[in-house]
């Protein structure tokens, strides 16, 4: 059951949000204007004082969101992790080093033929592709970003950690 | 003024705003105190910087900044927006406190314009130390704070309609009316730029480098000013236009983080230049009539909190934190003081003492409005102990 999300404008100073969560404490977020966020937590719905006052700048606000929100895409701290898409799931996987393929193309590597997901992006530290290309190369130390089914994940480190089993 | 005088003056400006705000304080009465200090009237410690052409002139830079600002954040939708509390809060605080400073101003000066003018200055509570205050003490999360935002809001929209008022009103039946007319004409031609002309132009804004982009909007900020000036009709009227021309305009948050520190910096210059002329030795004559404005703030503001915030479903205490965060008074009533103060309309020693009143008024009112909202719930919770609720 989602929570009741009580939206008002302070005008002059953004936005505010409050809900009550089944803990009894009641919680509200405030987005002004410029962007910075504070978050007041009741420890009861009716207490004056708030308990907890948390100041958060723009790019904070949104890790922290991230984070509670169970996306948190930061692979270089966060490796791998899952994020459920319905029935199809992105995942994040680290090309291990010195894998066969560091210097291919995704057309050489061919994951979609061998096991069936699709490479979306690669993060590299240098630069990331967004939108990755048949003719784009990995290298070691990137990240590929996959989507795919459940089961079909494990065929991909496998693929990556020992090469294709097909003879190509 | 002279370079070194300058750089005494922003040294001053800045000393006591900080000082103000280790205490919680708003910098609009620093501000006020430094003028007071550094200027030639009593006390006559420092007398270092004399009114002149180019405190004037800085000064109404500063003006036309603050009303610009008032302009940009101008929106109906917004109002519209902001909810049930507005009408009512709104319409309440008008009628009480416009109320009660009429009866000061009547008090004051006797059943003339001026006593108008009173009656706006203490109507028109400061959106800039509330918001400041609310966030500072942490009351946004605040139920009663809606209505405290919603109130400042139809202050805001209220007192742009009397700025032209204030600034060139009081004359004659006749100028008053073709004032009045010419007023609306330039409102109204603004209205309709701001429809079919604010996207094109922001459009056209957009474009342009950061270092045009800046010199276009500060450029139509003074032209408008001017045209309004020219018109004889208030150079705040041109300034507050511009902002709301600009303000649909697709670049308006652009233009506020460019214009921002201008803003503060000239709004600093303003306040500093109109205490310069406040005298202090003038005490005697106005004092009573700032402790009158004060009694009226305190009972009506207070008082306004608690019935529109009973109506509004409040409980009597948070209706106190809401009243208590309407009594500091600050820059709209130094900004209607300035505009009286060069409306010839009104007699010199009236237009003095208004200046005296005003920036004495507003010293007082924004420091005790802040310590009240700082001590607002102890104070509701030694007035109605069992919470408020009846």
């Amino acid at each position: 059951m989602p929570l009741e999300l009580k939206e008002t404008r302070l005008p002059g100073v953004g936005v505010k949000w409050s809900m009550t969560p089944a803990s009894g404490t009641r919680v509200t977020v405030i987005q002004h204007n410029d962007g910075e966020r504070e978050v007041y937590v009741h420890r009861r719905a009716g207490d004056e004082e708030p308990a907890v006052v948390l100041e958060l700048h723009d790019d904070e606000a949104r890790q922290l969101g991230a984070l509670l929100g169970g996306a948190y895409e930061r692979p270089k701290i966060v490796e791998e992790l899952e994020m459920a898409l319905g029935e199809f799931q992105i995942e994040w996987i680290k090309v291990p080093s010195g894998s066969w393929v560091n210097g291919r193309t995704l057309a050489d590597c061919g994951f979609r033929k061998r096991t069936g997901v699709t490479v979306i992006a690669i993060l590299r530290e240098s630069e990331s592709i967004a939108g990755a290309q048949p003719d784009d190369v990995i290298l070691d130390g990137d990240t590929i970003v996959v989507v795919g089914k459940a089961g079909q994940f494990r065929q991909v480190r496998k693929l990556l950690a020992e090469g294709p089993t097909d003879g190509e | 003024m002279t370079l070194s005088e300058l750089a005494v003056t922003i040294a001053v400006l800045g000393a006591l705003g900080l000082v103000a705000s280790r205490f919680g304080l708003s910098a609009i009465p620093a501000y006020l105190l430094a003028g007071i200090i550094l200027g030639p009237n009593d006390p006559q410690l420092v007398q270092l910087v004399q009114p002149s052409e180019v405190t004037d002139f800085v000064a109404e830079l500063g003006l036309i900044f603050l009303l610009f600002f008032l302009g940009l954040e101008f929106s109906v939708e917004r109002l519209v927006r902001s909810g049930r509390h507005v009408g009512l809060g709104g319409a309440a605080d008008l009628l009480v406190n416009a109320g009660l400073g009429l009866l000061v101003g009547i008090a004051a000066f006797g059943p003339t314009f001026a006593a108008v003018v009173v009656a706006a200055c203490v109507y028109v509570s400061s959106s800039a130390i509330a918001v400041k205050a609310l966030i500072d003490f942490r009351r946004l999360a605040d139920d009663e704070t809606d209505l405290v935002l919603a109130i400042l809001l139809f202050e805001d929209i209220a007192i742009a309609a009397m700025l032209g008022f204030v600034a060139t009103g009081g004359g004659g039946v006749a100028t008053t009316a073709g004032v009045t007319v010419k007023a609306l004409l330039f409102v109204g031609a603004a209205l309709a730029a701001s429809r079919w002309l604010g996207a094109w132009l922001g459009r056209q804004l957009a474009r342009l480098e950061l270092e045009f982009f800046v010199l276009a909007v500060f450029g139509f900020v003074i032209a408008m000013s001017a045209v309004a000036k020219e018109l004889e009709l208030s150079e705040a009227i041109g300034a507050l236009m511009a902002g709301v021309v600009l303000s649909e305009s697709g670049v308006r948050e652009e233009i506020e983080q460019r214009f921002f520190s201008v803003r503060d910096v000239f709004a600093a210059f303003f306040f500093f230049a109109f205490a310069l002329t406040i005298d202090v030795s003038r005490l005697g004559d106005v004092g009573w009539i700032v402790l009158l404005a004060l009694a009226a703030t305190l009972v009506g503001k207070v008082g306004v909190g608690v019935v529109a915030g009973r109506l509004g479903g409040f409980t009597a205490r948070q209706g106190i934190n809401a009243g208590a965060a309407l009594v500091a008074h600050g820059e709209f009533t130094i900004i209607l003081a300035q505009l009286a103060a060069g409306n010839a309309a009104l007699a010199l020693a009236d237009r003095d003492t208004i200046v005296a009143f005003a920036g004495l008024y507003v010293l007082a009112s924004a420091t005790l409005g802040v310590v009240l909202m700082k001590e607002s719930k102890r104070l509701g919770r030694l007035l109605r102990p069992a919470g408020g609720f009846e």
